[in-house]
């Protein structure tokens, strides 16, 4: 073996209790027992399992947990969005689609006529959110992506992450008003 | 010859030369808004100030011409700090809307404050509000909250077109450019004003909300629109061309180009015929090929060729119409040829030219001129009489009114063979007995001849749209299945050929301008 | 009539009710929930009967169905016959031995006394006390020795399945197996020998009835009393003829697939499984039975209650007859059900041995010690009786 770092352990000699093996294995059985009759408790509090039944109930999601993506909304409930196109820009995985149209206020000017997200597609790295200068796009809806049986359910269109939405704090347009 | 020296870099310009254009020899960027090489020099944005030795106050590298023995400093701490202030000044006002702003990404206030600013603004009382979204042309929108008044329009309008419509209204932080009262900004070359304005106060109507500039991939190629071939960006996103942006050649069109032909792209996907069809059914390449070999043998057998006719079409490039050229002349050996193409249109002095198809040109230089194409009236009357029975055409396009069209287009009915070759359906491909699709200038590379016989590349943008193919595979194709081998990989060996035949010919072909 | 009627329900309740029941809840709340409560997991509880998990029930079922509906393959060049009966043989000596398994004394039409002189020997007396019915199948002289006879053929099961699979892990898994069960059984015999020998019958019946004299007045003499080594011999031994983990050498997954069921599927691998979780509640039987006295409830018997300093406290109705047949029947199941219990424990607790080792502790431990221990009892025997 030459140089090799060989470490000799030598073996534990066993006594005559451990060689008689029915004391430590009522010692093994004890362990498991205790487990067995912990978990079997009538108080869940006391009980060592820690297995969530997930679907029936729901996962405690962190507060930065990344789910569906929602559209934030203005004060008169209109999109926030401005159809800058950042967040498909910066779409790694090219699942937002987006096309601008003409708002009747000179004021906001553009808003966006189709908003499209495939969530099938969507990796949920976050980046669009990353990228919205409005705040226009969140993914804190704290719903994960469900399940589709058809492809087409997984485009979520505009008025769908509309639903989703809520009010922004952060004011639009920067801020006009003396500080 | 004056010596300067700018940051360290000793050089020698010619007399009359600008500090900003000497700073560009030295390979040192000055940045500016105002000023444009084409136009006359205001200097009234202060943003290209620089350091002369000497000088008490920072002078404008616009402006400034050097002398012997100056020394320019573009990089000093004055100069720096002049720098953010013009910046601060200009943003002062500024609505920082760039999310939905058409400009953002070619905005040269976007890439200064980046470059040169990069300070939070430090205004405290309200932004002053400004029109919005004023249509101040028909092509051509105006943001009053967004101009800096560079007033590079108004120099535009005034030195280019010679048309004077804009001009700037009021004093102060309340300047805006406006057209003179009864005018309207609707010379035939607006939309040059949204190139040339540094931010996105002018914007292109057609362009507008569109697509963001940076999804944009730029080919260099050549406008279709009229004959004097306007060097252009083309500029399309996900295989489809967004807009037409001129690109300099001072020899062709120099920073411009007409309001026309920049929507002349929309050609390219309305009505595009895709797959071949043959009496109106979609087949492909296989079966169309050789359905077509055997109607055009059968039609030459039957008629003879002097029954067939053969239109060609002006819109096609160089290399296309040189294997016209040779599938007429060689593979169906046809004398009757015609020349197609749109009629002619308006013209002015400047950049638009009456003749509206973009390589006239280029059919005299391959047919060695246009003697030998026949009358379109008479063709039509041919075909009405039976004297031409069989017709392959390229593209949709005849040089006649409307009226005369309508004749042609019932002519067609009585004809044993019509052959379509074109980008588009038009009324012709459920009429033609063959329809085969053709790519746009877009979609492969070539050669326009313009007006004034120069020869200019065009690249190739994107993959052909559906089946379509370019004119000269179409003619190597059938050239082929019909037993005549014509053999190209590659455009460029199909200019090769061409260049040795032009050259043998002792004509002098002009290589492409650039 | 009435006796043939009487024994097909006592064949139904024990072998289809009891042992089958048994077994088969050994398979879901043995394997499945108890493994899951030790290892601090869930366990089954998706299968739902309309959105009632039941603690994992339905999974039961489940199984079953789908063990009823999967493929059944015999392997090619498979001894077909052998193949397809080799379940049966495992299967069926799991189930026959219980036939002399008593639940309870036999019952009595008329008033009933015990006789303390006798080990308690229960005799009907009064009118209409002719008729008595044991509370096993078979009442049998020898019915120890039948049981042990029975056991032992069920390695012929496993034998012929390993054979017959034509598989070299099948054949391994059946090697094992008979390996194993033969020589475990000889220190299970001779540790029940000394039992035996103190008892002095091969009557099930008689041997619990022993069970129930008191030592000193107040300490149940049951075989783990008087017996303790053999006890501990036994279950040991017990625990390897079922070929349940540590000793679950014949189906080693991690050596030889799944041993000698290998290439079954279907219902075939199912009663391949049920038999040893049959085998499983068999042994917890016999160890009950023998060591653990049957269905003994401590100071109670038929007639009255017996408790400390020879204190008789004598039933007075008729009910408190029946409420000692009853807790007596629970003390015999409650006894199997503990010892199912703790071999679930032990398979869950303890690591597989090694075939070495396995063999070492067959033939150089167990079997010197249960020999040893024979004689000690013999020389005790001679010297105290």
């Amino acid at each position: 073996m030459g140089n090799v770092n060989v470490k000799q352990v030598d073996r534990v000699k066993q006594g005559l209790w451990e060689k008689s093996y029915i004391p430590e294995i009522l010692r093994g059985l004890s362990v498991t027992a205790g487990h067995f009759f912990r978990n079997l408790s009538p108080n869940k509090s006391k009980r060592t399992i820690f297995t969530r039944d997930y679907p029936e109930e729901p996962t405690d999601y962190p507060d930065r947990y990344r789910g569906l993506h929602r559209l934030m909304l203005r004060e008169d409930g209109q999109v926030r969005c401005v159809a800058c196109m950042c967040c498909s820009t910066i779409c790694p995985a090219d699942c937002i689609h987006i096309e601008a149209g003409e708002h009747d206020d000179p004021g906001i000017e553009k808003y966006p006529d189709v908003f499209v997200i495939d969530e099938l597609r969507c990796i949920v790295c976050g980046l669009c959110v990353e990228a919205c200068p409005c705040d226009a796009i969140r993914m804190d809806s704290g719903v994960h992506i469900p399940p589709y049986t058809e492809r087409s359910d997984a485009f979520y269109g505009r008025d769908l992450l509309m639903e989703l939405g809520g009010l922004s704090q952060a004011k639009q347009g920067g801020d006009r008003s003396p500080s | 010859m004056p010596k300067v020296t700018i940051n360290d870099t000793e050089l020698e310009v010619e007399k009359g030369t600008t500090i900003l254009k000497a700073a560009a020899q030295a390979g040192y960027e000055v940045p500016h808004f105002c000023y444009h090489p084409a136009l006359s020099i205001p200097a009234n944005c202060r943003m290209c100030l620089v350091e002369v030795e000497g000088a008490p106050n920072l002078e404008p590298a616009c402006y400034s011409e050097v002398t012997d023995g100056m020394v320019v400093r573009t990089k000093s701490e004055r100069v720096v700090k002049a720098q953010k202030a013009v910046l601060e000044f200009i943003l002062l006002n500024h609505p920082v809307d760039c999310p939905i702003c058409d400009q953002a990404g070619e905005c040269k206030l976007q890439d200064y404050y980046m470059a040169y600013d990069a300070q939070e603004s430090r205004l405290r009382t309200e932004k002053n509000q400004k029109v919005k979204v004023f249509p101040i042309g028909p092509e051509v929108l105006y943001d009053g909250e967004r101009c800096i008044l560079c007033t590079r329009c108004i120099r535009f309008c005034e030195e280019i077109t010679g048309t004077n419509e804009l001009t700037l209204i009021q004093r102060g932080d309340s300047a805006e450019i406006r057209t003179f009262p009864g005018k309207e900004l609707d010379n035939p070359y607006s939309v040059c004003t949204a190139d040339i304005c540094p931010v996105g106060a002018l914007t292109s109507r057609d362009f507008r909300f569109k697509c963001r500039v940076w999804l944009l991939t730029s080919t260099d190629s050549v406008c279709t629109g009229c004959s004097n071939g306007c060097n252009i960006h083309l500029e399309h996103f996900r295989n489809e061309i967004q807009r037409y942006r001129p690109r300099y050649n001072p020899e062709v069109n120099d920073y411009w180009m007409c309001d026309e032909g920049r929507l002349t792209y929309k050609e390219v996907h309305d009505d595009r015929l895709r797959r071949p069809m043959s009496n109106g059914a979609a087949l492909n390449w296989h079966g169309v090929t050789e359905t077509t070999r055997d109607k055009l043998n059968r039609a030459l057998k039957d008629g003879g060729a002097s029954h067939f006719g053969f239109v060609i079409s002006p819109q096609a490039s160089c290399e296309d119409l040189y294997l016209a050229k040779r599938f007429a002349g060689d593979v169906l050996e046809v004398d009757n040829l015609y020349l197609g193409g749109k009629p002619d249109g308006w013209e002015d002095d400047f950049l638009v030219k009456a003749d509206k198809n973009p390589n006239r040109q280029g059919v005299n230089a391959v047919f060695d001129g246009l003697d030998q194409f026949g009358d379109i009236e008479s063709l039509i009357e041919d075909m009405e009489s039976g004297a031409i029975k069989n017709l392959y055409m390229m593209e949709k396009h005849l040089p006649v009114d409307d009226e005369t069209r309508g004749r042609f287009l019932d002519a067609i009915d009585e004809l044993d063979l019509f052959v379509l070759q074109g980008q588009h359906h038009a009324e012709l491909s459920q009429k033609a007995h063959l329809a085969l699709p053709a790519c746009s200038h877009a979609e492969t590379e070539g050669t326009f001849v313009n007006f004034d016989g120069i020869a200019q590349p065009f690249e190739q943008a994107f993959a052909p749209h559906g089946d379509s193919l370019p004119h000269w595979q179409i003619f190597m194709k059938l050239a082929r299945a019909m037993g005549s081998p014509l053999s190209y990989t590659f455009v460029h060996q199909i200019q090769d050929e061409m260049f040795q035949a032009s050259q043998d010919d002792g004509e002098a072909a002009q290589t492409p301008a650039e | 009539m009435v006796e043939v009627l009487i024994s097909l329900l006592k064949i139904t309740v024990i072998v289809f009710v009891f042992v089958m029941g048994v077994a088969s809840a050994m398979t879901l709340l043995g394997d499945r929930k108890q493994s899951a409560k030790i290892q601090n997991r869930v366990g089954p509880n998706q299968a739902k009967f309309f959105g009632f998990s039941l603690f994992g029930f339905p999974h039961f079922i489940a199984d079953g169905i789908k063990m009823v509906l999967k493929e059944n393959i015999v392997p090619a060049n498979a001894n077909k016959f052998l193949h397809t009966i080799a379940p049966a043989l495992v299967f069926m000596p799991a189930l026959i031995g219980w036939s002399v398994m008593p639940f309870m004394d036999h019952f009595c039409t008329g008033t009933v006394q015990t006789l303390p002189d006798q080990n308690y020997t229960e005799i009907c007396t009064g009118p209409g006390a002719e008729w008595k019915n044991y509370f096993s199948i078979m009442h049998m002289n020898s019915g120890v020795l039948f049981a042990f006879a029975i056991a032992a053929i069920s390695v012929y099961g496993a034998a012929i399945a390993g054979w017959a699979s034509n598989s070299k892990f099948s054949l391994l898994g059946g090697l094992r197996s008979s390996a194993q069960m033969i020589s475990y059984e000889v220190s299970m015999g001779l540790s029940l020998a000394g039992v035996l020998m103190i008892y002095g019958t091969l009557n099930i019946n008689e041997m619990i009835r022993m069970q129930g004299n008191l030592l000193g007045d107040w300490l149940p003499m049951w075989g783990i009393v008087i017996q303790p080594v053999a006890f501990f011999l036994f279950l040991l031994a017990g625990l390897a003829e079922t070929k349940r983990a540590p000793f679950d050498l014949p189906e080693g997954e991690s050596e030889i697939v799944a041993g000698y069921i290998t290439e079954y599927s279907s219902m075939k691998f199912a009663m391949m499984q049920l038999a040893e979780y049959a085998a499983t509640v068999f042994i917890a039987a016999l160890v009950a039975v023998v060591f653990l006295g049957g269905w003994q409830f401590p100071y109670v018997y038929a007639d009255g209650i017996r408790i400390f300093g020879g204190h008789w406290v004598p039933f007075g109705e008729e009910v408190w007859y029946w409420i000692s047949i009853f807790l007596r029947i629970g003390a015999m199941v409650f006894k199997i059900l503990f010892l199912v219990w703790l071999q679930f424990m032990m398979r869950w607790t303890l690591p597989r041995f090694r075939y070495d080792q396995v063999m070492t502790l067959g033939w150089k431990i167990l079997l010197p010690l249960s020999i040893a221990n024979l004689f000690v009892t013999a020389l005790v025997l001679v010297i105290i009786w």
